[in-house]
């Protein structure tokens, strides 16, 4: 990780403004402040990664180890030939590529008719969709299990794709930042002769990228990480996410908690890769900051 | 009016449910390329869990027209998988059972075939735990593997000191005198994991208390033997050990405990390691120390089984398979792997101490040859209420909250007005 | 009447694009997600065990559930954990993305960093939390200390105070996620406002005050209900963290339902608990929903 702090900083939105009060001094601290901050949340993450160099009966020690007697780098080696961790990784990918794109098209598309179009049985219909999410999967889980099962789907990528790509986390999200984009733009859109799908393709979804940004990542990372959806779904080992192939590390009595560690810090660079592609679109969209 | 609604919807819902027992693929037996039977078993974790492997091996070689396909479920979890997997009309062959209170649930649901006949013509003194499986007088499972309690040493650390026939308080004096050092160097005379059965049924097991009572005056000497010896910091304290997640493996393998009562799982794991060269512990197995002296050699532990599903596709050969594994030949194979079988014999005992780095000496054979195995909880439909209650007042009374008699009352009240 | 005939068209054709725009995601959402929701409600007026027929209870699941200790603990404590984990997030989230909204060398590492305890496995966070928390020995109880507090809380070994613990935990794990939203939607405000407001002399609180939150009140929503939603529902944390002790003082509502559900095989009683989740959480969404309308007139 301290590598990657090492490397030269890039400039992100615009260039900074000269501060007029405090500043070299209060910069200093301010960064000094940020980096504290950064490390200390941090913290166990820390753990997690000297877990990873350490022999599994040296990660549960009292008081804890921070930094392990010998640094064991084979567990990087070894998880490989332990368990398919390519296949898994794969299959994850798969699934949160897949899930994120549906989820940001459907979603957004939906989000335009409950933002912008007005039609009787709009807000109860959106509470149903809030209402859902409301429900803890822990008591639906059962008969959503049948409904796939009678559909033949489990077992397969596809249950998954399916049951997390449609939720309503996504409509919910893109439906309060389409309702921040004044409704003159459309106005003047239509009046240009645009449809409606025309406005949502030209005129909203450009603007909508730092909100669709936002969904893509949580919807990524929550795919990603999600443990008991394809725990129940997969049963196959060559379809197993990453979530689940680490899991299989925990035995009935014990478990090798060293190569959790060390498949679970392989696990989050996919995801940290794409946060930090991704933040890059939370900057002002130029054609709102135009406007009024 | 909306009475009716929610019996439209209920019926409805009904009618999903149902219809869904005789939905998802044909029922017949599937056969691979080259004919021969498939035959699906659910398991867990079967890269990690050799006995599987070991079991199918050597079914499949007696059996040249079976092919047992694993189906691979975390352990973890492993129950509420096969539990939705049911509901959604599975059609796995054989389901293995993992724990007594599980199987109690699928066997009285109706989930299992019945195989009560087949039980009736065994051998039954020859099994560990079968008795476990007995509900209302008829058997849906037989038992493969039997794991009960022992203790086990450090012999560097415990030096010559004679465990062959320890009392409580014997084991309390011994793990004293073992402890030592500060710190990260603290070696501790004993560790007892954070489970309430290192209590609770270790008590139950040799007082004869009943776990699903509601009266657990029982446990009071075993619970303050335990908490004298962490105030006498001989064990490491129950918080520290449960917050910070400690692994019993993490103490004992390390030469941080010189005692660890544990179960008879551990000698496989301990084996195995020691031969891949990650821990060098001289170690040994003694039996489970005990309230008095003189009664034998008092212990408990739970039975592992494999079970026939009622919508199994191949039932016959799923039923070979069963009474295949719990009998002679299945009990070789696992013991050969260091898995305490259910059904032993002089033949099988003698695989089991013949495995490589098995402790062999006679305080090992005793330790192996416990005189009695109690059931670690007693089945019935109100055991996993009372066992979560019991938990619960575990970790007061362990954490300090509440005293000794405090917990016991309170778990005694809240059993009988919360369960029943 | 031609004109009436024109308005009832438009407002059917306004209907049909409504839907049209919805329907791709509401076909996936009805089948996959609404009806077994629905199906689960209903079951709450059941007894199910997952394989034998449901059968029709009435009330007795909600009869069971009031006189049960268990479900008022749970609920208890679930509110507990609301009440501490919706403020403390949102205004961590919010600070954090005003914080890192500027354009600072390396704030995209910053923010990385920041998103970094929602992807840090669970052990991990349970195991350090736990150790930070330790009553005799842990950094926290050593502060406190230090600044005079003689008697320190036991924090996740105590009672009184392991809910606590877990809400600042939690708090520590979510602020990052959140952060993501108001990143996103800081970046619909425009500059201008501000501009004219400092021309107007107004300070940065005022600034904070008078545009900010205004303008974030739709995000604002929408985190209100996410962070109500998720807190009513937690469950893995508070399972890896404390697994609902000591006893059962942190013992939640999801732990519950998943016991009642899955584990014990009492389908219907766990579905009625779950029916109690989904009022709360519809009521406080209900609640939200008026509030933002009110607003938006």
């Amino acid at each position: 990780m301290t590598a990657l702090l090492d490397t030269p900083a890039r400039v992100t939105g615009r260039t900074p403004r000269s501060t007029s009060r405090g500043g070299t001094a209060g910069k200093v601290a301010g960064y000094t402040l940020l980096i504290v901050l950064s490390l200390a949340v941090m913290i166990p993450f820390a753990w997690m990664l000297s877990s990873s160099l350490k022999q599994n009966n040296q990660v549960f020690t009292v008081p804890i180890q921070w930094i392990p007697t010998e640094l064991r780098w084979e567990n990087y080696a070894e998880i490989w030939d332990r368990i398919p961790l390519w296949t898994y990784l794969g299959n994850s990918m798969i699934l949160s590529v897949s899930v994120t794109a549906l989820q940001v098209l459907t979603g957004s598309f939906a989000a335009y008719g409950f933002a912008k179009v007005r039609f009787p049985g709009r807000d109860a219909l959106f509470l149903a969709y809030i209402a859902t999410i409301a429900v803890p999967w822990q008591a639906y889980m059962v008969p959503q299990y049948i409904i796939m099962q009678k559909l033949g789907l489990v077992d397969t990528h596809l249950s998954l794709i399916l049951l997390q790509a449609f939720g309503a986390f996504g409509v919910f999200l893109m439906r309060q930042f389409y309702l921040t984009i004044p409704d003159e733009l459309s106005e003047a859109a239509r009046l240009d002769g645009l449809s409606e799908y025309g406005i949502w393709a030209r005129v909203i979804l450009p603007l909508s990228k730092p909100a669709l940004a936002s969904l893509a990542l949580l919807t990524f990372v929550n795919t990603w990480n999600d443990y008991m959806g394809p725990f129940i779904y997969l049963t196959s080992n060559d379809l197993w996410t990453v979530q689940i192939g680490l899991r299989a590390f925990v035995g009935l009595y014990d478990a090798e908690y060293a190569m959790i560690m060390t498949g679970s810090v392989i696990s989050v660079v996919p995801i940290l890769t794409v946060f930090l592609l991704g933040q890059r679109y939370f900057v002002r969209g130029i054609a709102t900051s135009g406007l009024k | 009016m909306t009475r009716h609604l929610m019996k439209g919807v209920a019926a409805v819902a009904a009618l999903l449910m149902v219809t869904t027992a005789c939905g998802g693929g044909s029922d017949e037996a599937r056969k691979t390329a080259d004919g021969k039977d498939i035959l699906s078993i659910s398991v867990w974790n079967y890269e990690q869990t050799p006995e599987f492997k070991a079991l199918f091996d050597a079914f499949e070689a007696d059996n040249p027209t079976i092919d047992i396909q694993p189906v691979d479920i975390l352990a973890d979890d492993y129950s509420d998988k096969v539990t939705t997997m049911l509901a959604g009309g599975d059609k796995t062959d054989v389901l293995t059972m993992k724990n007594v209170t599980d199987y109690a649930r699928y066997g009285t649901r109706g989930q299992l075939t019945d195989l009560t006949e087949t039980v009736n013509g065994l051998p039954k003194d020859s099994y560990l735990g079968l008795d476990a499986f007995d509900l209302d007088g008829k058997y849906y499972a037989l038992p493969y593997r039997q794991d009960f309690w022992v203790l086990y040493y450090n012999k560097k650390l415990v030096g010559d000191a004679d465990l062959s026939n320890l009392t409580w308080a014997e084991y309390a004096a011994l793990a004293k005198s073992k402890t030592n050092g500060d710190g990260a160097e603290k070696v501790y005379g004993s560790y007892q994991h954070v489970w309430r059965s290192v209590v609770q049924a270790i008590a139950a097991s040799q007082t004869g208390g009943d776990q699903l009572g509601g009266d657990y005056a029982w446990m009071t000497d075993q619970y303050t033997m335990t908490l004298d010896l962490e105030k006498a910091g001989a064990i490491m304290p129950w918080g520290t050990a449960n917050s910070q997640k400690v692994t019993y493996d993490s103490q004992f393998s390390t030469g941080k405990a010189a005692l660890l009562p544990m179960g008879a799982w551990y000698s496989a794991r301990l084996i195995a390691d020691k031969a891949a060269g990650k821990h060098d512990v001289d170690w040994g197995v003694a039996p489970l120390p005990q309230t008095a002296k003189g009664a034998g050699v008092k212990t408990f532990g739970s039975p592992t089984a494999f079970a026939v599903n009622k919508n199994a596709r191949n039932a016959a050969a799923a039923k070979t398979f069963v009474e295949w594994a719990s009998g002679e030949k299945g009990a070789t194979a696992v013991a050969k792997i260091g898995i305490y079988p259910s059904f032993t014999n002089d033949a099988v005992l003698a695989a089991y101490a013949g495995v490589a780095g098995m402790p062999t000496d006679d305080v090992a054979k005793k330790a192996f040859a416990p005189d009695s195995v109690m059931l670690e909880m007693p089945v019935s439909d109100k055991s996993s209420d009372v066992d979560q209650i019991l938990k619960e007042e575990h970790e007061l009374i362990m954490s300090g909250e509440k005293t000794i008699p405090d917990g016991i009352k309170e778990m005694g009240d809240r059993v009988k007005n919360e369960v029943g | 009447m031609t004109v009436l005939t024109s308005t009832a068209r438009k407002r059917r054709r306004t209907t049909l694009i409504g839907w049209s725009f919805i329907l791709p995601n509401f076909i996936g959402f009805a089948a996959l997600t609404l009806v077994p929701v629905v199906a689960a409600l209903a079951l709450s007026f059941m007894e199910w065990d997952s394989y034998s027929s449901p059968e029709w209870v009435g009330l007795a699941n909600f009869e069971r559930m009031w006189n049960n200790a268990n479900f008022w603990v749970a609920l208890k404590n679930t509110c507990f954990y609301a009440l501490g984990h919706i403020p403390l997030t949102l205004v961590a989230a919010l600070g954090f993305a005003m914080l890192l909204n500027r354009p600072l060398r390396g704030v995209g590492l910053f923010r990385t960093a920041l998103f970094f305890p929602y992807v840090t496995s669970l052990v991990a966070v349970a195991v350090v939390w736990n150790m930070l928390f330790s009553p005799d020995l842990g950094p926290i109880n050593q502060f406190l200390r230090a600044i005079g507090i003689d008697n320190p809380p036991g924090w996740t070994t105590s009672s009184d105070w392991s809910m606590a613990a877990v809400v600042l935990t939690s708090v520590w794990r979510d602020m990052g996620y959140y952060m993501v939203l108001y990143l996103a939607g800081l970046q619909t405000i425009p500059p201008e406002l501000y501009e004219a407001a400092k021309v107007d002399g107004a300070g940065a609180w005022a600034r904070f005050r008078n545009i900010t939150l205004p303008s974030l009140r739709p995000t604002t929503f929408f985190v209100v209900i996410m962070l109500t939603i998720s807190s009513f529902k937690v469950f893995d944390l508070v399972q890896v963290m404390t697994e609902g002790g000591p006893g059962r003082s942190t013992l939640v509502l999801s732990q519950l339902i998943f016991r009642e559900g899955i584990t014990q095989g009492r389908f219907g009683y766990s579905s009625a608990i779950s029916m109690v989740l989904f009022v709360i959480v519809l009521l406080v969404t209900l609640i939200q929903f008026r509030i933002q309308q009110r607003s938006e007139r």
